[in-house]
């Protein structure tokens, strides 16, 4: 007899509700953020160090590469942040139930999708 | 209808495996999950599955249909099957024992740790314990789990803690006994959850939310219990 009993967790298996993904995207974001920060720390070290190494950041930052990297550290941040304010509503019992966390998450993904185009823009 | 069952017996299998039977499904009529168990359960005897009242109120037959958790007696067809197609696994996260049935051990672990019976140090009175109509509404959304496991199992917290973290039934039913009026042991109770597991690993997912079948809201519990536990500042 096999003693070692399975567990059943395959995610592809598993149908989540739209509140789950964007919980997943949030904690996703929240790594991002911390991860960027390293790179961003650096680049102020480097700018705040002498005029040249302020110079040569500001051509670094000119490049499309590095336009996509900070559009995508934006985002990560804009999308972080507006589901934060979604958990800080549900921490005062604003979007608990069933249809309202749905709502919520819709809300969270529409509000973070309008302005990360915006920050896309601003960016070039 | 081709229904595809999670098959697993330790006597004789290794590893578990999909079986796909085809299921004659009498035309006009919306069939309970239940009922296709039985059905399939009259092809192939040797289908386990627990089962009980057939009608939503024992908690005995959760499992996991085409990816959600539900009690398969009060499912309709309508509601899960899509494509033809009715995939039928264990609830996931717990041990299987064979095919449907889970050890639902670890659950229940948690059900005990939040000692759910009341707990009043006041002399008993003659008759009983009384209560206000006020006081009894409280009680209303969180008395009616049937602790069959569909949230807690559906929860990502609980799959990754199902030790520590006391999971979206359990925590229903702890803030069952905290909003009681007659039961004296709120602050022991409270001191007994105020650790970064217990209550904390909810991250506010609300799969249980989604999937409960008697339409109860742990969620919501949970984020009381996190205000009593705030303003208590045990």
């Amino acid at each position: 007899m096999n003693s070692k009993r399975p567990v059943n967790l395959d995610f592809r298996t598993i149908k989540l509700p739209l509140p789950a993904y964007t919980s997943i995207i949030h904690r996703i974001s929240g790594v991002i953020l911390f991860v960027a920060i390293a790179f961003l720390l650096y680049g102020l070290d480097l700018s705040l160090e002498s005029e040249s190494g302020f110079n040569s950041l500001k051509q670094l930052m000119q490049g499309f590469f590095a336009k996509l990297i900070v559009w995508g550290i934006v985002s990560a941040l804009l999308y972080h942040l507006v589901a934060g304010i979604k958990h800080l509503l549900m921490d005062i019992g604003i979007g608990e139930e069933k249809e309202s966390g749905i709502l919520g998450a819709k809300i969270t993904i529409v509000v973070s999708a309008i302005l990360i185009i915006i920050a896309g823009i601003v960016i070039w | 209808m081709l229904v595809s069952i999670y098959r697993y017996n330790p006597d004789v299998d290794s590893v578990p495996y999909m079986q796909d039977i085809q299921v004659e499904i009498p035309a006009g009529k919306d069939l309970m999950v239940l009922d296709v168990l039985g059905l399939v359960k009259e092809q192939d005897a040797t289908l386990a599955y627990r089962r009980s009242c057939r009608e939503g109120v024992c908690g005995s037959d959760g499992l996991n249909m085409n990816g959600t958790n539900g009690l398969a007696c009060i499912t309709p067809l309508s509601a899960v099957v899509t494509n033809d197609k009715l995939v039928l696994r264990p609830l996931p996260g717990l041990p299987v024992v064979r095919d449907l049935v889970v050890d639902m051990a670890q659950f229940y672990k948690q059900y005990e740790k939040i000692k759910p019976y009341l707990q009043n140090d006041t002399p008993p009175p003659a008759i009983e314990r009384l209560q206000s109509p006020a006081d009894r509404e409280k009680l209303d959304g969180l008395y009616e789990c049937i602790l069959c496991a569909c949230c807690s199992t559906a929860c990502p917290s609980f799959w990754w803690n199902p030790d520590k973290f006391v999971g979206p039934s359990g925590l229903l039913q702890a803030y069952r006994f905290l909003v009681d009026s007659r039961d004296t042991y709120t602050e022991e109770r409270l001191s007994d959850l105020d650790d970064p597991f217990s209550v904390f690993r909810c991250r506010g997912i609300m799969n249980c939310v989604s999937v409960c079948p008697k339409g109860l809201n742990p969620t919501r519990a949970i984020g009381h219990i996190r205000n009593m536990l705030l303003s208590s500042g045990t």
